[in-house]
Parts: C-alpha cells; sequence; structure tokens
C-alpha cells in the first residue's frame, strides 16, 4: 500500500515540470558526502534552466552489477540526457554503450569512464590537487620532515592521479622523507586506524598527505588521541575540512568542486539537447583551500546556488 | 556427585567446561601475542597494546549482546546497520539538542527499539532470525539514508568524545566499559535465571518449553539486549570518531559474528559465553593489528578472519567431539 | 537393495495452491502496481531486462534452497561467483579460449564447493561457520589476485554468448532455464534429491539405514560451487570484465529469494518454483522502483519490507 502511495505521489509531482528536460543522474553512493554535493549541483542547475534531474543511486554502495541494471532500466524509461558518475571506470564501460545504443547523450563527471562516446567530460585535475595541495603542506613544513601518504582505494583513477601528485611534490623536496603510504580506502576509520599503527611505527611524523578529507580527520582524530601533533592536509573540500581548517586542526584542502562539477555537467547536458555550444572537456584547474582563502567556499552546500556558465567554463 | 542432577552441579560443571574453553582461547592469543612480539618492534609498546584493547572493546561491546541471540541458536545480522542508526540519531540530538547525555540516550533508545522489533519478528511471527535480522538490515539502513541525506555530522564536546579516546589513569575509557559489561554478561548469563533461561532455550526448544520457559519472552529480550549494545557501541564509535554518517556499522557486523563464534559459542545455541566473546573479540583484534603492523594490504585481511573463524570452530568441533565419545 | 520408504512430496493442485507463499501474492501486486504506474513497465524491452537482471541471482539461488533444504546455508556463494568471475576473466585475457575460461570458473567454484561441503558434513561445522570462512579466504584471494582493479575483457566470443539469443529468447536466460530444469530434475526425480529432502528432516535415520549421507551432503554443497562458476559466465559478460568486489553480499540475496520463497531453514520443506517466485519479486521490485525513481534510500527500506513482509503473510497463514 505505502509503495503505492509513494508511486503516486512521486508520478504527481514529475507531472508539474512536464515541459522541462528530464535528467538522469547517476551517483556512486548515498553515504560519502562527495557525491551529496554533486547531487546538489545537479539539481541547482537544473532548477536555474528549467529542467528537472532524477537521481539513480545504488542501493548497495558502489555496486557495479547495481548500477548497470539502474542504467538498463533508466535506458526504458528515455530520459532526455545522462550525467553519469561511473561505480567501475572500466566495468562500467558496458553500461556507457548501453547508453550510447539508445541514442541518450550522456556525459562524463568526476571519474573518467574508459571508454564509450560522451558529450563531454566535467572533472577536477587530481593529479594537479595532489600535487599543489602537497607542495603547499611541504612548504609549510620548510621543505623538510617525515611524512605518510593515506592513499584511497587503490583501483580510483582518482586516488592514482592524486598519489601521483604527492609523491612529485616530495620529489621536489628532497628534505623530505616519505616514510610510509598506506591505504585508507577513502574511509574515515581505515584512516583512523592506519595512522594509529604508523604512529607506533614512526615516532616522528611531520606531515600527513591523505587523498581525501575523510580519510585527513581519521588521521586528526587519531594524532588527537594520541596527543601527537602533525601538519595534514586533505582533499575534497568538504564543510567538515574547512571547519577544520578554520579551528587550525587541518592544515588545508584541495578543493575537488563537487558542486562545480555536478552544476556544469547538468549545464552541458541541458544545452546538449538544446543545441548550444558545448566545450568537449573541461577540467577544473587546482585550488587550495586554507586558513586565508576559505571564505568563499565556507558554505553549505544546500544553500548554494550555480555559478553562471560562463563563468564555469573559463 | 552426579552433576546431570543437581542445579548447582550442573551450573559448576558448566563453569569449568566454560573455564577450560576460555583457558585454550587465552593461551591461542598469548601465542598470538608472542609471534607479534617478534615479528614486529612495534606490538608490545603501551601505546599500541593500548590501542588493540580499546579496539577490542569496541567490537566486545557489540559482540558482547549478539552472544545472547546467539546463544538461543538466532542470529542478528542487524547490528552494523544498528550502529549506524543509533550513532547517526545520536549525533543529531546532541547538535541539535545541546546535550551529550539526551543525544547518547536517543542513540541507545534507538538500538534498544531496533532489537525489540527484530524480536518480535522473531518471537512472536515466528521468523528464521536470519531472515528477520536481514530484512531489518535493510529498513534500518533505508531509514538512516534518508535521514543523513548524505550528509556528515561532527565536532562533538570534548568530555563526550572522552567516551571513544579518553583516558583514566592510563587506560582508555573504553577498556573500563569492555570490564563492566563482562562482569554484567557473564553475571547475566551465568547466575540468573534468564541466562540459564536463555542456555535452555539455546540447548533443546522444546524441553525449555516443556519445562515452563517463556520462550517468546526471552526470544524479544536477547533480540532486545543485542540492539541495546549495538547502540551504546555506536556511542563508543561515534566517540571515537568524533562524525557519524551513513554508512558506518556495517564493516562491523561480520567481525562481531567472528568473534562470538571464534570465543567459542555455537551457532547451534546452548553453548558458549560471553567471557569467551572477549577473548574471540581479542583474538581477531590482535591478528588484525598484527596485519596493520606488519604492512600487510588491507586486502589480506578477509582471508585471515576467514581461516581464524574455520580454524577455532574446527577445533572447537574435535574437543566437542571428543568430549561426547568420552561420555 | 535396502530402501527407507522417503517422503516425497505428492503435489496435487490443491496442495500447491494452499502453499502459495506471500511472495506469490506480493509479486502479483507488484506487477500489477508497477504497470499501473509506470507505462514503460510492460513493455518488452523491460521485461527482457528483468530477465537478464535476474538471471545471477536464480543460478545462485536454486542450489542454495538445496542447501538450505539440508538445513545449512552457503554465505559463500557471492564471494566465489566473484573470484570464479575474475578467474574467467583472467584466463580470457591470457589465452582467449572461453571453454577454457568457463572451465577455469567452474573449477573454482567446485574447489570452493568442496572445501564447504567437506567441511559440514564430514567435519559436521556448521555451514553458517564455514561459508563464512571460506567467503573470507574468496574474497582476499578475488582482492589479491587483481590488487584490487578491474581486469577488462574484450571477447567476442563472451558477448555473444550474453547478446545472442536462440528463437528470441536471450541466451543467459536459457541458461537459467536450463538450470532450473537441472535442479528440478536433480531434486524430483533423482535419488539426490529424494536424500536432500531427507536430509533436512532426519539425518540420523539416513546414516543409520547406511546410505552415505555425508556424499550427498558434501554434493550439494559442491552444486552450489559450480553454479556460482556458471553464473560467473553471465556477470563478467555483463560488465564485460571481472571485478573482485562485483557480487559481494549477492548470497544474502539469493537466502532472502529462497526463504521468501517458502523453503525453510527448519524442516527439509523446500519449494524451487518458489525460489523462482521470490527471485523474480526482487527483480520485479528493484526494477519497478527504478522506473518509477523512487528515491534511493527508500528502494533500500523497500526491499528489506520485502522480505519482512513476505514472511509475516506466510506467518499469518500459520505456516511455519
Amino acid at each position: 500500500m505505502k509503495k503505492l502511495v509513494l508511486s503516486a505521489a512521486v508520478l504527481l509531482s514529475t507531472a508539474a515540470y512536464a515541459d522541462g528536460e528530464k535528467i538522469a543522474v547517476f551517483t556512486k553512493n548515498l553515504t560519502n558526502p562527495y557525491f551529496q554535493v554533486v547531487r546538489l549541483g545537479t539539481e541547482s542547475a537544473a532548477k536555474q534552466m528549467n529542467a528537472t534531474v532524477q537521481h539513480y543511486v545504488p542501493t548497495k554502495p558502489d555496486s557495479i552489477p547495481e548500477q548497470m541494471s539502474q542504467v538498463e532500466d533508466v535506458v526504458v524509461k528515455k530520459p532526455n540526457a545522462i550525467v553519469f558518475i561511473p561505480v567501475d571506470p572500466k566495468a562500467m564501460v558496458a553500461g556507457v554503450n548501453k547508453i550510447n545504443a539508445a541514442n541518450i547523450p550522456v556525459v562524463n563527471v568526476t571519474d573518467r569512464a574508459a571508454g564509450g562516446k560522451f558529450v563531454a567530460f566535467v572533472g577536477a585535475d587530481d593529479y594537479s590537487l595532489g600535487l599543489e595541495t602537497a607542495r603547499f603542506m611541504l612548504k609549510a613544513m620548510g621543505g623538510k620532515g617525515n611524512v605518510v601518504i593515506l592513499e584511497g582505494v587503490k583501483a580510483s583513477l582518482t586516488n592514482i592521479d592524486r598519489v601521483r601528485g604527492f609523491k612529485k611534490a616530495i620529489e621536489e623536496n628532497p628534505g623530505v622523507k616519505l616514510v610510509a603510504e598506506q591505504p585508507g580506502n577513502y574511509q574515515r576509520l581505515q584512516a583512523l586506524q592506519v595512522m594509529e599503527n604508523l604512529m607506533q611505527s614512526f615516532p616522528q611524523i611531520d606531515g600527513v598527505l591523505a587523498a581525501n578529507d575523510a580519510m585527513a580527520t581519521g588521521a586528526i582524530e587519531a594524532l588527537d588521541a594520541a596527543n601527537r601533533k602533525a601538519l595534514v592536509v586533505g582533499i575534497n573540500g568538504t564543510k567538515e575540512a574547512i571547519d577544520a581548517i578554520k579551528a587550525g586542526k587541518m592544515l588545508a584542502s584541495g578543493d575537488y568542486a563537487g558542486f562545480q562539477q555536478g552544476c556544469l555537467g547538468t549545464m552541458v547536458a541541458i544545452r546538449e539537447l538544446r543545441k548550444l555550444p558545448v566545450p568537449k572537456e573541461v577540467v577544473f584547474p587546482a585550488s587550495v583551500i586554507h586558513k586565508g582563502n576559505y571564505q568563499p567556499y565556507d558554505v553549505m552546500a544546500d544553500q548554494r546556488a550555480c555559478p553562471k556558465y560562463e563563468d564555469l567554463v573559463k | 556427585m552426579n552433576f546431570a542432577l543437581s542445579r548447582p552441579g550442573r551450573f559448576i560443571g558448566a563453569l569449568t567446561a566454560d573455564l577450560k574453553t576460555i583457558g585454550y582461547r587465552l593461551a591461542a592469543a598469548l601465542v598470538i601475542c608472542v609471534i607479534l612480539t617478534i615479528a614486529s618492534d612495534a606490538f608490545l609498546t603501551a601505546n599500541n597494546l593500548l590501542n588493540v584493547l580499546r579496539q577490542a572493546s569496541l567490537l566486545f561491546l557489540l559482540a558482547s549482546g549478539l552472544t545472547l541471540v546467539i546463544l538461543t541458536a538466532g542470529l542478528d545480522l542487524s547490528v552494523g546497520a544498528n550502529i549506524g542508526l543509533s550513532a547517526c540519531i545520536a549525533a543529531s540530538v546532541m547538535k541539535l539538542s545541546g546535550s551529550a547525555l539526551l543525544g547518547a540516550a536517543c542513540g541507545v533508545g534507538t538500538g534498544l527499539c531496533i532489537g525489540v522489533a527484530n524480536g518480535l519478528l522473531v518471537a512472536l511471527m515466528r521468523m528464521p532470525p536470519f531472515i528477520a535480522t536481514y530484512g531489518m538490515l535493510w529498513v534500518v539502513h533505508g531509514i538512516t539514508f534518508w535521514y543523513m541525506a548524505g550528509t556528515t555530522i561532527y565536532g562533538f564536546p570534548a568530555a563526550f568524545r572522552a567516551l571513544g579516546s579518553g583516558y583514566f589513569l592510563g587506560v582508555p575509557i573504553p577498556v573500563y566499559l569492555m570490564f563492566v559489561f563482562l562482569t554484567l554478561g557473564a553475571f547475566f548469563a551465568q547466575r540468573t535465571t534468564y541466562g540459564q533461561e536463555i542456555y535452555a532455550i539455546g540447548a533443546n526448544r522444546e524441553s525449555a518449553r516443556l519445562s515452563g520457559v517463556p520462550i517468546a519472552r526471552r526470544l524479544i529480550l536477547v533480540y532486545t539486549v543485542s540492539g541495546a549494545m549495538a547502540g551504546l557501541a555506536s556511542l563508543v564509535f561515534l566517540a571515537r570518531m568524533n562524525s557519524a554518517e551513513g554508512d558506518i556499522g556495517e564493516a562491523f557486523t561480520l567481525p562481531a559474528i567472528a568473534a562470538v563464534l571464534i570465543g567459542g559459542t555455537s551457532l547451534f545455541g546452548g553453548v558458549g559465553t560471553v567471557s569467551g566473546t572477549l577473548v574471540g573479540a581479542l583474538i581477531l583484534t590482535l591478528v588484525l593489528n598484527g596485519m596493520n603492523l606488519l604492512t600487510l594490504d588491507a586486502s589480506w585481511q578477509p582471508l585471515v578472519t576467514g581461516i581464524i573463524v574455520i580454524l577455532a570452530v574446527f577445533l572447537d568441533t574435535l574437543t566437542r567431539k571428543r568430549a561426547e565419545a568420552r561420555k | 537393495m535396502n530402501e527407507i520408504a522417503m517422503d516425497r512430496p505428492s503435489r496435487p493442485v490443491s496442495a500447491v495452491l494452499a502453499r502459495v507463499p506471500g511472495v506469490a501474492w506480493i509479486l502479483g501486486l507488484l506487477l500489477i502496481g508497477f504497470s499501473f504506474f509506470s507505462r514503460d513497465f510492460l513493455t518488452g524491452p523491460n521485461l527482457h531486462n528483468i530477465g537478464l537482471q535476474s538471471v545471477i541471482l536464480l543460478i545462485l539461488a536454486l542450489p542454495q534452497t538445496m542447501i538450505i533444504m539440508t538445513e545449512g546455508c552457503d554465505i559463500a556463494a557471492g564471494a566465489v561467483l566473484t573470484l570464479a568471475s575474475v578467474m574467467l576473466a583472467w584466463v580470457l585475457v591470457h589465452d582467449g579460449s572461453l571453454p577454457l575460461a568457463l572451465a577455469a570458473a567452474m573449477a573454482t567454484g567446485l574447489i570452493f564447493g568442496l572445501a564447504n561441503g567437506t567441511l559440514v558434513a564430514l567435519l559436521k561445522m556448521p555451514p553458517f561457520v564455514v561459508t563464512l570462512g571460506t567467503m573470507g579466504v574468496a574474497q582476499g584471494l578475488a582482492l589479491i589476485v587483481t590488487d584490487g582493479q578491474s581486469i577488462v575483457v574484450n571477447n567476442d566470443a563472451l558477448q555473444a554468448v550474453y547478446g545472442g539469443n536462440l528463437g528470441g529468447v536471450p541466451l543467459p536466460l536459457l541458461i537459467g532455464v536450463a538450470v532450473y530444469a537441472l535442479s528440478h530434475g536433480l531434486l524430483y526425480h533423482t535419488r539426490f534429491g529424494t536424500y536432500v529432502f531427507a536430509l533436512g528432516g532426519n539425518a540420523e535415520a539416513l546414516k543409520l539405514a547406511g546410505v552415505r549421507a555425508n556424499a550427498y551432503l558434501v554434493a550439494v554443497y559442491v552444486l552450489g560451487g559450480l553454479m556460482a562458476g556458471l553464473a560467473a559466465l553471465i556477470l563478467t559478460a555483463r560488465m564485460s570484465s571481472g571485478h573482485p568486489t562485483a557480487a559481494i553480499g549477492m548470497e544474502f540475496d539469493a537466502i532472502a529469494a529462497v526463504v521468501v520463497g517458502g523453503t525453510s531453514f527448519e524442516h527439509g520443506k523446500g519449494w524451487l518454483f518458489g525460489t523462482l517466485l521470490g527471485v523474480v519479486a526482487v527483480g520485479v521490485l528493484r526494477n519497478g522502483l527504478n522506473l518509477l525513481t523512487i528515491p534511493s534510500s527508500a528502494q533500500v527500506a523497500c526491499i528489506g519490507l520485502l522480505v519482512i513482509v513476505a514472511l509475516f503473510i506466510d506467518g499469518l497463514k500459520g505456516k511455519k
């Protein structure tokens, strides 16, 4: 009974936007705040441009078969366009092929898929983010000391590029020693436990390069609990990271611009439908958020509105 | 003395058998410690050992209630999801009301309610525990994801955070909680009628029913306790992590079950102890700690955990068969 | 040869109707509801999708039915399927022969099935524990072998299996039908099946009769492993790759589908067709919720509710 009433309500609510384009947005999971920010970006862009978005998220986080099933189901519904973050860049190529076969324009966001035809790719430059964020921290360290790297999900492209950036920055600073490199799987708890263990093995850790903010905050908790100090940087620019930067607990965070990615991805999809010119690829430049410049970033994501298209594309 | 007939006699007999099972396991834990001391310099430091105790305490708090459930030949697959919702509700209430105490009460209360729901499904609706708690797992996750909407709640008062990451007299606070609940749990299981009835239900439900044990009420009780303990564990977890997100806790379900099984409690019911679960939690945490110290890839963890579970239960099965053959 | 008179369930029509499980009513309701609220639901392409999406779960759930009928369970099935999928992909990439790859996948399943069966039947360990252990081993192996990465496969034979059809019916569906027919035949028309029914009811009596109950119990788990290997063919084809976490957790969906379909953990009662209904119900529910764009968190809750409501209905009907 509940399901029927729910379905009726959904149907009635979508009927109100009957003349707007329907954009299907695929994200990886319900729990990582990054994807929530992306989703908010897509919603804001759609509202500005008089279209609607429908979200598809696997019920089992990051489940490949489920996203595949959702792609198949959505293709049957024939949305006007799709904004797509693949759960796995290689395994989901088959899904993108299905979307292509149905002639639905699709924009690739955040994780670059390993194949398939896209209208455009909108993402951030993980390598530069890693590089700039690490450079910022190493400079604050005076170019010398012991650092550890907390990696994300091993197979993830974002992780591979960010860590490459970290390592390049370390290379540029011969006085800095990389004492350990451990995966935290982008998870807060894992990073905390890894950090705890690393602190046992290495009595002197001066800097922590975390591939994302969740792991950075995990490392900070571990350091706090053990009464040790180290400079910590992360990547993503979440509100939590910004609060930590304000409080002096985190040094800096690379801005992954999730909100803007959601905005621009949706804008490109809608523009493509309206036969407006679109870029083939937009990679946001790396910017590092720190104590001196955090103010413009310090806004709750659900209170933000998308910047103008022209501003995003330049 | 005829152990089979007299109740106190049976109790004493059970106790000595328990000490033996726990004894073997403690010995195993010690052996692991020795191996790790040799393998890694970082192991036998005060900091590391305290960390191990802290992690084991969290696992034990969760697994202690689960022990009671498994003693009745049941299962609770929803404990991980329970932690998630309880922590998120506790965090949210803490932020909204400003009171850590109120938040904590709501957290435990949420866990308790989930436990009651499980108990009702299993006891009154007669659903197989596997399926009932599996269904609840999804429902609880759904509620958590909807409520959290992909956000994170973070930043709690230092007094509350001490619950998870603080020390008292040099020992992490969760360890004190562990001993408190170890005592409570062992007392409850071994020395109260409730406890004895729980064992009886697990050993032979029909006989228990014929002896007048209120099966439904006891089943609801054990699932409620399991849920409440998950709620409590979620507070410790929240205090340690200083943040709550929708997906926390899910990673704890199978390790909690593994801890109970490694501790000697049988899935068939009627056999096992809360203290055994503590040792099981210790063994599991030690092994994982060792793997971390030796910087073994996290990919090996499920493999190693799996092998330990099989080994532990295999040894149990052997000793039980030998004990039966001797009778 | 001495044969104990085994109770095989006779199935007159009225007995079948009385056994219609709660899931059948729910499935009917879902089909009607989704057809009404979504114009895309009852279309050829969509039904085609539901079929393809459900086939892998069906192949896992059918042997799981028999395992549960013997009062056991196999929670390693998803991890074994994942490992088999990885092995299949690996062989395809390094050798290119599909039959060889399939053999490797089924051999993987066979080995784990043997391990599970031996530990359960000969060492008398609880199935949950044994398969919890082998689940960890399979999962760990999959992660280690692939180092967490997908193994991408570009193989025409594999795609032909997934995308091809025979007389309009997609090949994967035909594979599913074949597995169903095989399971049905094994369960209802062979001595093996008779013993599966009996093992759940009274294993002790079987042993006293001199029947090699243990061998059949091992065989049930071996069947589960082999089917996981077969399902790997479809899974790998679907993703054109082998991924180390692709099917983790799928066994719980399979077990839920089996129990919701009417098979009982405790009394050796089993109904293969009920499992099919359970699998289809899950597939229809997920598909319908996607078509109606129900928010994902509500979808998560609905899946749990499906399980609970189905068993609730059964409980009300006094079926236990």
